[in-house]
């Protein structure tokens, strides 16, 4: 699935500057040891994180989009941080639980 | 498939979670770092010959090996403390001029650390850096770039470097909704 058709679908807020990708799965973890170890590249991750960590931990794994729920607030040189390394980070009011399940109603699979 | 000739596909195994220590010593100003299993991390202070070591942080990660799906070989990394992102702070340190080479390409520079003090821990040899990289590479599907890996040793002065360590620490997001 294109990561605009869920944006557009799960009304997600973009943060950072956008491009066009492939979403193959979603990955749900707020520890970055986590997404090291377990998050496959082009997954979307679902966290509460705003700290700029973890933009290198999504650089490094390669996923698709970080997606913040909660509504959490994410700090501007979180946001710069991403720009300048292409980490598409998107923000929801909603929780994690809420997305997760919304994204299994509009067909996101893991592969 | 012999060891020798095989193009590696390499799998995390062997993923214990854990604590990265880091202590000082008061008589010397030494900076230690140690992997801990234990379930909490450890506080208490402790005598060892001359040091006098305290605890400064614990960090929140986990250990690894590299085991290549072909032909089985494991490549341990238990002297692996950690990965950081160069984000570009110092255009006399090594580190950072790989940087400006490789970004436009979409090529991001990451720099392996072991455990500290290096000249008493075992590091990561070069072949060891490149199986990392390699592996995480392999991880990389989605988009067009790519990373490199990097000695510690490249980096000017770890003290001032601004670069963004990947580790469970200071991550608390206490901020309200908007």
């Amino acid at each position: 699935m294109k990561l605009q058709d869920i944006i557009d679908k799960l009304n997600l807020k973009p943060l950072t500057n956008m491009e066009e990708r492939d979403v193959e799965g979603v990955f749900i973890s707020d520890m970055l040891s986590d997404v090291m170890t377990s998050a496959k590249s082009g997954e979307i991750w679902l966290t509460v994180q705003t700290h700029t960590n973890i933009v290198s931990a999504a650089n490094l794994v390669d996923v698709s989009a970080i997606i913040v729920t909660q509504g959490k607030t994410v700090p501007q040189n979180t946001i710069d941080l991403a720009n300048r390394y292409l980490v598409i980070i998107l923000s929801t009011p909603k929780t994690t639980f809420e997305i997760a399940t919304e994204m299994i109603g509009i067909g996101v699979k893991n592969r | 498939m012999q060891e020798e000739k095989c193009a590696h596909t390499c799998e995390m195994v062997n993923v214990d979670y854990g604590f990265v220590i880091t202590e000082k010593c008061y008589n010397c100003d030494k900076i230690s770092t140690y992997f801990s299993l234990e379930s909490r991390p450890p506080l208490e202070e402790y005598r060892e010959g001359d040091h006098f070591w305290n605890v400064m942080e614990s960090a929140q990660s986990f250990r690894f090996d590299l085991k290549c799906t072909k032909c089985g070989k494991v490549e341990k990394f238990d002297n692996l403390m950690g990965l950081m992102m160069c984000t570009g702070c110092d255009n006399t340190c090594e580190a950072d001029n790989l940087r400006i080479i490789l970004e436009p390409d979409r090529t991001w520079v990451y720099v392996a650390f072991g455990f500290l003090p290096t000249e008493e821990h075992t590091q990561l040899t070069e072949e060891k850096i490149a199986i990392l990289e390699n592996y995480f590479n392999q991880r990389r599907k989605s988009s067009s770039s790519r990373i490199k890996i990097i000695s510690h040793e490249s980096v000017k002065n770890i003290a001032t470097c601004y670069g963004e360590v990947i580790k469970d620490l200071h991550m608390l997001s206490l901020t309200p909704p908007e």
